[in-house]
């Protein structure tokens, strides 16, 4: 049926140079295009700090940076399972609301008992690790778009706290969860080993694990997932499931840190946990992306949005400049990933497209009869 | 250029030499190293009905695009009515005067009849605006005139049966008037061609010209006097059809391939145990499909395009479920619900699908990530894969597919399509399952990459595995395989093995003709 040149038996193209120097030969691993990319962010993060010296002279110090770690960890803690979710090709829009969850149902459960959070912070978890395992079933059997499902149930949760708080959330902040932010251990806030640890466990997961190899063939093509055997839609009400469990985590940390619940607290971390993962170079399409970037994206984005706080212009410009950042360092990032990706088959076709008109063409005169 | 003959043509030689409407001469088409079209040359008079024949990839359908506009020629000229024909879409090419019924439906399933009818340009009415009620009338015009009265103007397309469906593809291509209709397959879904043929006759007659392609040599009797066939995108011809006999026309399709050797030592004379046994198997397009399929047997399936075989795939895949019927494993009665059940069923059926790149690699994982997905779990210790022994594994294994182990590294998306097919039917192999659903998996895959899968699959049924194989490529199917079934419409319209298995048999079952049948008469 078809004849193909024997040329293309020849394989792939060949290693890049760059890319065979930078393989650690003996353990099998190397630095992706991913891992250029977290770098690149941490980089960035870290020269945005020092720089920031320009604009005020008490930035760009050790304590800065160390409020800028705490203040991203709510971020970082969402980005895990938004991350998961977008790894899969969904979308989780509830994060915010289930946070808000989260911090509210810790408010009241915990309170001062230090015995309470042994019990109260695993039963938040399950609580909003269902919710988030509804929008995973949603999204699954009934086969709504994830980010109409996962809207929907954060109105859903959303009015069940009016109607139940009354609008006003009631409880006590723990002094447990606000002492891990103000105690420190071994010279860093206590938060901040928790997170430590959180991401390494988050990152083994993601990418080490074999769960997360999993996630990441669904999210390339669930179809082809499905054909090579894998439970595709166990592992998308999963992925929701501990989205749903790290929002409620993050609502934990926000109640500690800001000593208080909102019917609102949680909102405002929507866009950026979403932004996190982007910047970080995953694809929205789903099966790209690594959670150590997701971290750069959030400490990258929470850097931002201090540095513009302190440049004290008006509200309007801030997000002007911070959207504008956004966009500008999602081209930057994505230039040998994203980009490249997307375009390569369009380039091809041009290229292969034959040109017009024949080779051989030729007028045919032959004379008419009619 | 479209100018009206009201003079009747008689296709059968009038002495007078005229122009002839469609002329071809020497146009080829490559799509990038894939050469579909080398070089095709015919000529379709006035008022003649001329057949397009060929096997599957054949190069027809590519033909057919290059003449309705979808594609332009690499190389070579087409003339219509003395004037050089070069369309740039499809809709210049309905203005020059050509128009085509695809085989592939191009009706848009959401409209009605009557939008479908009229479109792109629906009669309007008074505010400029698409009118609904004169569509309606013009539409209901164009059915009675083609004797299609029974389906309603104002039916949505998506509900009407497939017969009717193609009936209103087929007035649609007739209703702009063309110099040259274009008719792909028309008869495949319809319960009474005479319809059809009563239509281009009445046409032919007043001078319209027709290319006619299918596979049904009666309904080519029927209707043409003369027929070009393609055969790996050449034509030969013109032949005259009346003088041609069946097997003659067999045999151009099939062209000296079929002298090839066989390799496979066919007919075991050892019965061994079953490995899958199907019988009744019944869906949307496969009806009462039975067969066996034995340790250490490759069975190959040989069909024209869609006469059930992908659906038949897909069921023992576990991808689709049957209306009825039975599966069953050593013995045993399976109820495949997911390919996962599949891999877990009995000894375990994988399923190697058509579409590689949507449905069978992860492109955007690295190549060892798409070959060691099978193994996560044995690779692993408490969840966590180890990726030395995971590369060690893979660097490994994937000699016996003769890949080279710095691919493994790269993303599987960078390397060439056969390569990818070595690595997907790796990981194939690394899943365990004794018996193999293999959907064309040599298609769109260079000679070596061919070659090494041959080898897997012998070494594969040597070692007791079972594999049903279907192909495009009927030598790769007489070559491989122990025996061979023949799908036509949804059922086994015959197996042949041995001394038996051969193109021309193969070619007449998939026809709907019986190969014993045309010997016995051509003996007779």
């Amino acid at each position: 049926m078809t004849k193909t040149s024997p040329s293309e038996h020849a394989t792939a193209a060949p290693v890049p140079e760059a890319s065979a120097k930078a393989t650690a030969a003996r353990s099998g691993f190397r630095i992706g295009p991913e891992g250029w990319t977290t770098l690149a962010l941490f980089g960035l993060t870290v020269f945005m700090i020092l720089a920031s010296r320009l604009i005020s002279s008490g930035f760009g110090s050790w304590q800065q940076a160390q409020a800028i770690l705490l203040l991203s960890s709510f971020t970082i803690v969402l980005g895990f399972g938004q991350g998961l979710v977008i790894l899969i090709g969904g979308l989780d829009l509830s994060v915010g609301v289930v946070m808000t969850l989260g911090g509210i149902l810790a408010y009241r459960w915990i309170g001062t008992s230090l015995v309470a959070l042994f019990w109260a912070i695993p039963c938040i978890l399950l609580v909003t690790g269902c919710v988030g395992a509804i929008n995973g079933l949603g999204a699954t059997l009934l086969r709504l778009p994830p980010f109409i499902m996962t809207l929907a149930t954060s109105l859903i949760i959303y009015g069940v706290f009016l109607g139940f708080t009354g609008g006003q959330p009631r409880g006590v902040a723990s002094p447990a969860l606000t002492s891990a932010y103000t105690s420190t251990f071994a010279g860093l806030p206590v938060i901040l080993w928790l997170l430590l640890i959180f991401i390494i466990l988050a990152t083994l997961v993601q990418s080490h694990s074999s769960f997360g190899r999993r996630l990441y063939a669904v999210g390339t093509s669930p179809m082809a997932a499905y054909i090579a055997g894998l439970p595709v839609r166990l592992l998308i009400v999963a992925a929701y499931a501990i989205s749903g469990a790290t929002s409620g985590l993050a609502g934990i940390l926000l109640v500690g840190y800001a000593t208080g619940a909102t019917l609102t607290m949680g909102q405002s971390y929507l866009l950026p946990s979403v932004a996190a993962v982007v910047v970080g170079g995953a694809s929205i399409l789903g099966g790209r992306g690594t959670y150590l970037a997701t971290v750069g994206g959030a400490l990258l984005l929470t850097t931002l949005s201090t540095i513009i706080e302190a440049l004290g212009l008006a509200e309007g410009w801030r997000t002007v400049i911070y959207g504008l950042v956004i966009m500008l360092a999602l081209l930057a990032l994505r230039e040998n990933m994203g980009i490249g990706w997307a375009l390569t088959p369009k380039f091809r076709n041009t290229a292969s497209r034959s040109r017009p008109g024949g080779a051989g063409h030729k007028p045919n005169k032959t004379g008419g009869n009619g | 250029m479209q100018h009206q003959t009201d003079e009747i043509d008689d296709a059968s030689g009038g002495p007078a030499p005229q122009t002839p409407v469609l002329r071809v001469a020497g146009v080829s088409k490559a799509y990038g190293a894939t050469i579909a079209l080398n070089s095709v040359t015919l000529e379709v008079l006035s008022g003649e009905v001329h057949a397009l024949l060929g096997e599957n990839g054949a190069g027809k359908s590519t033909f057919v695009k290059v003449l309705s506009g979808i594609v332009r020629q690499g190389g070579g000229a087409l003339s219509l009515d003395g004037t050089p024909y070069e369309p740039r879409s499809l809709m210049d090419a309905r203005r020059s005067g050509v128009s085509t019924a695809f085989q592939e439906l191009s009706l848009l399933p959401n409209l009605t009849v009557a939008a479908n009818l009229t479109l792109p340009h629906p009669l309007k009415g008074g505010l400029g605006l698409a009118s609904r009620s004169r569509n309606e009338a013009r539409a209901v015009e164009l059915l009675h005139q083609f004797d299609a009265a029974d389906i309603s103007p104002r039916s949505i397309v998506s509900r009407l049966s497939l017969a009717q469906k193609q009936r209103i593809e087929i007035i649609r291509a007739i209703s702009h008037r063309p110099r040259l209709l274009v008719l792909d397959e028309p008869t495949a879904a319809l319960a009474e061609p005479e319809w059809l043929f009563r239509i281009v006759e009445q046409l032919a007659a007043s001078g319209m010209a027709t290319l006619y392609i299918s596979h049904r040599l009666s309904e080519v009797r029927r209707l043409c006097n003369k027929g070009t066939i393609l055969r790996n995108g050449d034509s030969i011809g013109p032949i005259a059809i009346a003088e041609t006999s069946d097997n003659e026309i067999f045999r151009m399709m099939v062209g000296k391939r079929s002298e090839e050797r066989r390799q496979v030592a066919s007919g075991s004379s050892v019965v061994r145990d079953v490995a899958i046994e199907v019988s009744g198997l019944t869906g949307e397009s496969i009806h009462d499909v039975g067969f066996s399929l034995h340790k250490g047997e490759v069975v190959g399936v040989a069909a024209l395009e869609g006469q059930g075989q992908r659906e038949l795939f897909r069921i023992l895949g576990g991808v689709a479920r049957p209306l009825r019927g039975t599966i069953s494993l050593e013995g045993s009665l399976v109820n495949l619900k997911s390919p996962g059940q599949a891999l877990a069923a009995g000894a375990g059926i994988a399923f190697v699908p058509e579409e590689r790149k949507s449905e069978g690699i992860f492109l955007t994982q690295s190549t060892c990530a798409n070959v060691t997905l099978p193994l996560l779990n044995r690779l692993s210790r408490f969840g966590l894969v180890s990726s030395r022994r995971e590369y060690a594994v893979a660097a490994d294994q994937i000699q016996r597919v003769q890949l080279a182990e710095r691919l493994l590294r790269l993303r599987i998306s960078a390397l060439s399509g056969g390569n990818q097919q070595k690595a997907l039917i790796m990981r194939v192999l690394l899943s365990g399952a004794r018996s193999l659903i293999l959907f064309d998996p040599t298609r769109g895959v260079d000679v070596g990459t061919k070659q090494t899968i041959y080898e897997v699959i012998h070494r594969f049924v040597q070692d007791g595995g079972s594999v049903l194989i279907y192909s495009t490529e009927l030598p790769e199917l007489v070559k491989l395989s122990h025996r061979c079934l023949v799908l036509y419409r949804g059922r086994v319209a015959g197996e042949l093995s041995g001394e038996n298995l051969s193109e021309e048999g193969l070619v007449a079952l998939a026809t709907g003709h019986n190969i014993e049948e045309i010997r016995s008469r051509e003996t007779a």
